[in-house]
């Protein structure tokens, strides 16, 4: 008996000295079938089981089935213990380089005017102001006539304007909107125009296309202190902050009053006396508004003994330029792929 | 319009500072631009008398003064040729600073050390104020050890003013004094140039002149004045350089009074010479279609009826408020001159000056209306300048013709306007700004009152127009809080096109596109380029009468052409990776019966680059059917089915143009373009699409449907295709066979090659069979997929 136990001890000792030993499936296999295969070493120790004396027998066979057991066990566990090497090894050996560039394609390139079209829009429609749209080709009733600039205003001179051989002409502002606008929805009306406008202007500051916005709140008791409102919420919700704003009078023939909106500088807030931006005043003028003139009113179809309200336009090539801190604004129309995509986060 | 700080000073006491006037203009309503400081640098130059002058010892060109500047003798060299013992210049010191900045300093000239310059009118920074080469010599009574640059005028400040259209009687010194009277309470008037006297000399007409006839009402008032004995010669230094401050070169005498009385008065004139008119009479008339005059500056003008005129003896000296005629321009030795100074219609002078191209500073006035009030007064400022210059023996107003109405404009501004408009109810305050402005109150009712309008602000006619005067003068800033509507209001609706936009522009960033904005005109050279034929109306754009440039002058029919320009300029400027743009924008299209039509159009260029190479391989890249993705994708965005048909465009890929389609309506191409383009672009490959917007404006709700509990039955069909049959055709066919019970057919495999028939090519498709109501039995699909089988080789394809 104690020599079984013996014989037993040393099988046991092999059995744990070749598992360690075994580094692959292959080789944990190949422990397996020396051990506990048909021929292996504690199969044929079983069968050696006969050969005992009968009252040792139940106890050595008791004394092999735990080992067997046990070697079945540990077996199954390095088993484990393999395959995750194994896999893990696989995966090693699948790495990629995630640095790599992705196959599909980059976001692409935003237009800032475009951009911020729709960024004032919404802004607006958030005030009550829906979108109306316009031609682009007017006519001069549209444009100037309706707008109380008569032939031969002085006020035309402000605008040199591109015409077509029938006398249509580019429009040079949107405020013609407003008129079509008033005559189509009558008061009250919360409208905003955003789109192109024309001048023949070849100054290398100028751009003869640019982008405008009209708003036209046309309501019953309407001052100044309103249109004030309306503006420095756009700013704000513009600039995402609040900027001081000044408000200083001027003339345009649809509107009277007439006032010029300058907000403070967005770059310096009026701190820096060198400032590229704002030229060292502080300020920077955003916007023309005033009250609807009774003539606009009335071309509009709309009583002004019962109705006033204000309008205003702003120039989105502009707000651009200074919420994103453009130089140059002609840039914005040659198509200039790699300018265009340079605002983009890689 | 620029004014002079120190003519200004001298016609009225200002309780301000030049800094506070100008932030005071700028805010209502007349934005100062700049202020300029012509001679800021200038420093430490006196008024000097020339003791003793002699020559230079031994260089022949030069003198050498002994100069008194008040503070000691100075010896000093000079080359001025000018001069002479007894005169008095402006001398500096050394230490002294010029006008251009530069130090004065002792310097030798051989033997002699001259101490500082004696100063010409270029070194004093008003080169156009000299009257003779040399040294500015100034007038006897220059006292002697004087700051030059104060007793010059030198230290002036000249404000420029932007001046509105409607208020043409800010642009002169009077204007701009009435405004700062009204602007700063506290100001008194020193020396109202409106009140300038008339000389004292005979009223009656000179016996040979005959009369003034106005035959047009476009002249509602012209005065003459008789200036005789003229003494030609220049006008005092001070006024040369106050001119030369304000942009006016001075000329003479006779024209610096013309010009001074302008941009002190606002009131243009004209001098004729009186010995060449053709009669001694004016006659102002219409001019006669086809009639010409040459006028000062050597043109000739041929002029319409519509013009006026202003003519002698039958005939034209001059264009009414534009510009005065050759024939009756005063010459040196001109000796008495009329002037005239009248009033004139603002349209018509207007329409004249811009139709003739001429802008001279009396239409651009006249445009803008000028007070017919000061017609006799500009008159009288002119004859008691040449009376004070000694440029005249005598000099008077000697007639006006007048058919003007006097209607007194009278305007009224209630409390309540006040109140709605500026939230002040305040009609006391808004009476005393009224008034500083020059208007007078002529009643005072219960919240109301009523004023006379004064004749130089004829653009105050309404109680909008006493709202905004009360309004910009008590300021908008401090007056009121900023508040928001009353009434409120719901969201407001940004507009299907607005909506639509927005969609297209994320879809198309997402996939990686660039936005562009071009401009609205093309080059007409776009028509050959695209191969547009003439009966395609892209190839008529409307054209622009008056274009900057042929590059720009006419209005796009297309969107591509700025798209392709993009590419071309984008890989000329050495970008080598693909591009990708898009542009959301109008065009421009005539139409048939005459007119034209504004299209909202999406288009989009693909091109690949000169550097073609990807890291995964060629199959990344960009083709047809990457850019139909790119067009699903907008499609699907806004929930909108599109087909896709093949397609001719002149422009287009003669195998690889797809028209594309809404309900069977075309809506736009895609398309690779045609191979000569390309060539002729020097990029390739280019694909390219455009569509309408129109078909994706509606906002259209996308529509669910409920899947079916049983699970799908697969089956697979591949068959030979002829190459011009569509795919789509087989997958029709199959459809209309199997019906209801085909849910779903997609292509899994396209193969031209070895074993295809030549001119086929093998298509293979997986079908989705499905019923809602129960699970479809393998003998079922097997019956159905039989019947589409046998369908399709009765059309002819090859099963396989
Ligand atoms: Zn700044």
């Amino acid at each position: 008996m104690t020599s079984i136990l013996g014989e037993l001890e040393i099988i046991e000792k092999n059995f744990a000295e070749r598992l360690s030993g075994a580094a692959s499936s292959d080789e944990l296999q190949q422990v397996k079938v020396a051990f506990l295969g048909k021929k292996g070493s504690l199969t044929s120790f079983l069968k050696k089981l006969g050969s005992l004396p009968t009252e040792e027998r139940p106890a050595a066979g008791e004394a092999i089935n735990s080992l067997r057991d046990a070697m079945e066990q540990r077996l199954a566990s390095k088993k484990t213990q393999i395959e995750e090497a194994e896999s893990a090894e696989e995966e090693r050996k699948n790495r990629l380089d995630v640095t790599l560039p992705p196959r599909s394609r980059m976001w692409g390139g935003i237009h800032p005017v475009a951009q911020l079209t729709q960024d004032v829009v919404e802004i607006l429609a958030g005030l009550g102001f829906s979108v109306a749209l316009g031609p682009e080709i007017e006519d001069d009733f549209h444009n100037f006539e309706a707008l109380n600039i008569p032939a031969s205003h002085p006020a035309r001179d402000m605008q040199d304007t591109f015409y077509f051989p029938d006398g249509k002409l580019l429009r040079t502002h949107t405020s013609p909107v407003q008129v079509r606008s008033m005559l189509r929805f009558g008061a009250p009306i919360r409208i905003v125009c955003p789109g192109k406008v024309y001048r023949r202007d070849s100054d290398p500051t100028h751009s003869p296309m640019f982008h405008q916005l009209e708003g036209l709140l046309v309501e019953k008791d309407i001052s100044v202190a309103d249109m004030k409102g309306c503006l420095e919420a756009l700013m704000e919700a513009l600039f995402g902050r609040s900027l001081k704003a000044r408000y200083r009078a001027s003339y345009f023939p649809f509107t009277e009053p007439s006032l010029e909106l300058d907000i403070e500088c967005v770059e310096c807030s009026g701190k820096n006396p060198s400032c590229r931006i704002c030229k060292g005043t502080g300020w920077l003028e955003v916007a023309g508004l005033g009250m609807v003139h009774p003539t606009v009113l009335r071309y509009g179809g709309i009583d002004p003994q019962v109705y006033n309200g204000f309008a205003w336009g702003v120039g989105l090539d502009r707000l651009a330029m200074l919420k994103y801190k453009l130089t140059d604004l002609r840039v914005l129309f040659e198509g200039n792929v790699p300018y265009l995509l340079s605002g983009r986060a890689l | 319009m620029l004014i002079s700080w120190n003519m200004l000073n001298d016609i009225i006491s200002i309780p301000a500072s030049l800094e506070e006037v100008a932030e005071r203009l700028t805010l209502t309503g007349c934005e100062v631009e700049s202020i300029e400081y012509p001679c800021r640098q200038l420093k430490d130059v006196r008024i000097a008398l020339i003791e003793k002058l002699e020559k230079h010892p031994e260089k022949d060109l030069l003198f050498v003064a002994a100069v008194n500047d008040g503070i000691g003798t100075a010896v000093v060299v000079t080359a001025a040729p000018n001069l002479s013992a007894g005169d008095r210049v402006p001398y500096g010191r050394p230490g002294a600073v010029l006008a251009d900045g530069s130090v004065l300093g002792t310097r030798s000239f051989g033997s002699v050390e001259s101490q500082g310059m004696l100063l010409s009118a270029e070194e004093l920074g008003v080169p156009e104020a000299a009257d003779e080469f040399g040294i500015l010599r100034l007038s006897p009574d220059a006292p002697v050890g004087e700051d030059a640059k104060k007793w010059l005028g030198l230290d002036d400040a000249v404000l420029d003013l932007s001046i509105t259209p409607n208020r043409g009687d800010l642009l002169s010194l009077l204007g701009v004094a009435r405004e700062v009277y009204a602007l700063f309470p506290g100001t008194e008037w020193k020396n109202d140039p409106a009140q300038t006297p008339a000389p004292a000399e005979p009223k009656e007409w000179p016996s040979e002149f005959r009369g003034i006839t106005l035959e047009d009402d476009g002249c509602r008032k012209y005065c003459l004045g008789l200036a005789t004995g003229l003494v030609p010669g220049v006008s005092p230094l001070r006024v040369r350089i106050a001119l030369s401050f304000l942009g006016m070169r001075p000329i003479s005498n006779m024209v610096d009074a013309t010009n001074l009385a302008m941009l002190t008065l606002g009131q243009p004139t004209h001098a004729f010479d009186a010995g060449r008119l053709a009669a001694p009479e004016i006659t102002v008339r219409p001019a006669v279609q086809g009639e010409t005059i040459r006028t000062l500056d050597g043109k000739s003008h041929s002029l319409q009826d519509t013009d006026l005129l202003i003519t002698s003896g039958g005939n034209p000296i001059g264009i009414a408020g534009v510009m005065g005629g050759e024939n009756s321009e005063i010459l040196p030795e001109t000796r008495s001159v009329y002037i005239e100074s009248a009033s004139f219609d603002a349209i018509r002078v207007s329409r004249t000056s811009r139709r003739l191209g001429i802008n001279s500073e009396a239409a651009f006035r006249y445009a803008r209306t000028v007070d017919s009030a000061l017609a006799e007064i500009a008159l009288n400022y002119i004859a008691n300048l040449l009376k004070e210059w000694g440029s005249a023996q005598s000099a008077y107003v000697i007639r006006s013709a007048s058919s003007e109405r006097k209607d007194q404009v009278t305007v009224s501004i209630t409390g309540k306007m006040l109140q709605k408009i500026l939230l002040t109810g305040d009609l006391d305050e808004a009476s005393q700004i009224l008034q500083r402005l020059g208007l007078k109150e002529i009643a005072a009712e219960e919240g109301k009152r009523t004023f006379n309008v004064p004749s130089w602000r004829p653009d105050i006619t309404i109680e909008e127009d006493l709202l905004e005067e009360v309004g910009r003068i008590r300021g908008y800033n401090e007056t009121m809080e900023p508040r928001l509507p009353q009434v409120l209001y719901g969201r407001g609706d940004i507009g299907s096109v607005t909506r639509l936009k927005g969609d297209i522009r994320r879809t198309l960033l997402s996939r990686g596109y660039v936005e562009l904005v071009n401009y609205s005109f093309l080059s007409p050279s776009f028509v050959k380029l695209l191969r547009l034929p003439e009966n395609d109306r892209r190839a008529r754009p409307l054209e622009l009468a008056n274009p900057l440039s042929g590059e720009q002058s006419v209005m796009r029919t297309i969107l591509l052409p700025g798209l392709l320009r993009s590419a071309e300029q984008t890989s000329l400027a050495g970008w080598k990776s693909p591009v990708m743009v898009f542009e959301l924008g109008r065009v421009f299209l005539p139409l048939e019966e005459g007119g034209h039509e504004e299209i909202e159009r999406i288009a989009g260029l693909v091109y690949g680059g000169r550097d073609p190479r990807l890291p995964y391989g060629p199959q990344e890249a960009d083709d047809l059917f990457s850019l139909k993705g790119d067009i699903l994708a907008l499609a699907g965005s806004r929930h909108v089915s599109l087909q896709f048909v093949q397609g001719e465009e002149p422009f287009g890929h003669g195998g690889q143009t797809a028209g594309i389609e809404k309900d069977g309506r075309k809506v736009g191409y895609l398309l690779r373009l045609k191979p000569s383009i390309e060539r002729d672009l020097d990029c390739a490959p280019l694909y390219a699409f455009e569509l309408d917007l129109e078909p994706f404006e509606k906002d259209v709700l996308p529509s669910f449907r409920e899947s079916s509990q049983f699970p799908p039955v697969y089956r697979d069909i591949s068959l030979f295709v002829p190459s011009e049959s569509p795919m789509e055709d087989v997958v029709r066919h199959m459809r209309e066979e199997a019906g209801e019970l085909l849910r779903n057919v997609r292509l899994f495999d396209i193969y031209v090659g070895k074993g295809v028939p030549e001119g086929h090519r093998s298509l293979a498709f997986s079908l989705a069979y499905q019923r809602d109501d129960k699970t479809l039995t393998d003998s079922e699909v097997d019956g159905v997929h039989a019947c589409v089988r046998k369908k399709l080789e009765a059309l002819g394809y090859i099963l396989r």
